[in-house]
């Protein structure tokens, strides 16, 4: 393999390297402040690695995505995996100060997917979101589901001015070479999205810009089985 | 002794400013350029940390807005910042004058560092518990086995 194809993964690891940067440096002061003050909670530090681990995990995935031929798709609930996700991720959104909520408009029949990959690119989505959504002083992200002509549009959605396409695209462009690949998304932020992006893409369903409500935010459309439609 | 801590990333911003506050300062936090403007506007601060890497408007761009003031040209500011200073684009002299009392890499700058940091800008007399310092210090100290 050359260096030119080694490129895109060793941009992932950057943004990867950068964006845990973050959680060790939360554990390593917390750790610190708690030598000093005794009544300083563990817990936190206790999430922010489980959070932590569970990006390097998808990560991971990721990387086996990229040496398998084709993944072997079956039906999965979308409305499931995003309230199992919403779940995992509840605890985070509130050390961040911020709402997660669900919003499932209407009822959808399964899509084709591999689940452990879509969990864990709505996991890593998420993550990044909540980061991003952290310093900007707003109060609520939303983990959504509508449905659209080409498909069910899962997404992860935040304020209306976090992102928006020029910006995503600009930073799909430059993700890994430069410090801050755009404005809404903060290098220790971006990671997550692309490691969900590259999951996503193993399941033919890429991250796009998509708006929910008046949020706004990036979502994959996910094909519904045609075969569990009929039954 | 009134600090105002820039940092968008919530639970590091808590353990920062908890930390801070065990020493008698007053701390406000501001998440982002545009709210850091109008905290320090309320809040009057003597001393400001500042993390550069910002959503939408990053520091720099706060530094030089905030030092367009009059009335805040003589705040000392420390950069406490992820960015590494070979990659700041920032020289001594510019530095020198956006007023930087002190630039420290935030990932591998202990609580005690950015604590003696603003001690030796502020001098010992503006912060309320030096002994809390120097008493925390010791503690800290003794728990790392140095």
């Amino acid at each position: 393999m050359s260096a030119f194809e080694y490129e895109p993964q060793e941009r992932l690891l950057k943004a990867l390297a950068e964006q845990l940067k973050i959680p060790l440096l939360q554990i390593a002061r917390q750790s610190e402040l708690a030598a000093i003050d005794p009544s300083v909670s563990f817990r936190s530090v206790g999430l922010t690695a489980d959070m932590a681990i569970r990006l390097i995990d998808s990560y991971i995935l990721g990387l086996q995505v990229q040496g398998q031929p084709a993944l072997e798709l079956e039906p999965v609930s979308v409305a499931s995996m995003l309230q199992d996700v919403a779940h995992q991720l509840t605890p985070f959104a509130k050390q961040h100060e911020l709402t997660l909520e669900v919003s499932l408009s209407g009822r959808y029949e399964p899509v084709m997917a591999q689940k452990a990959h879509l969990e864990a690119a709505y996991m890593a989505l998420g993550h990044s979101m909540i980061e991003a959504q952290s310093g900007e002083g707003q109060s609520n992200v939303l983990l959504a589901a509508h449905r659209s002509a080409y498909g069910i549009v899962a997404g992860v959605f935040g304020a209306s001015d976090t992102i928006s396409a020029d910006v995503y695209r600009r930073a799909r462009a430059l993700y890994g070479r430069a410090r801050q690949s755009a404005p809404g998304m903060s290098a220790q932020t971006t990671a997550g999205v692309f490691i969900a992006d590259s999951l996503l893409q193993s399941m033919q369903a890429p991250l796009r810009i998509a708006h929910h409500h008046k949020m706004s935010g990036l979502a994959a459309t996910l094909q519904p089985s045609n075969q569990l439609q009929l039954i | 002794m009134k600090v105002l801590l820039i940092e968008p990333h919530r639970p590091l911003a808590q353990t920062y400013a908890a930390w801070l506050r065990t020493l008698g300062c007053q701390v406000s936090v501001a998440k982002s350029a545009q709210s850091a403007i109008h905290v320090a506007d309320e809040d009057v601060p003597d001393i400001i940390v500042l993390e550069l890497q910002m959503a939408k408007h990053n520091g720099v761009e706060f530094l030089y807005e905030f030092r367009s003031y009059s009335e805040w040209r003589e705040v000392p500011i420390v950069l406490h910042t992820m960015i590494p200073a070979d990659s700041l684009h920032l020289n001594e002299q510019q530095l020198r004058l956006l007023g930087i009392a002190a630039y420290l890499y935030k990932p591998t700058t202990t609580l005690m560092v950015l604590a003696r940091t603003i001690k030796e800008i502020v001098g010992e007399e503006k912060i309320e518990n030096p002994d809390n310092y120097d008493r925390h210090h010791t503690l800290a100290q003794g728990l790392s086995g140095s």
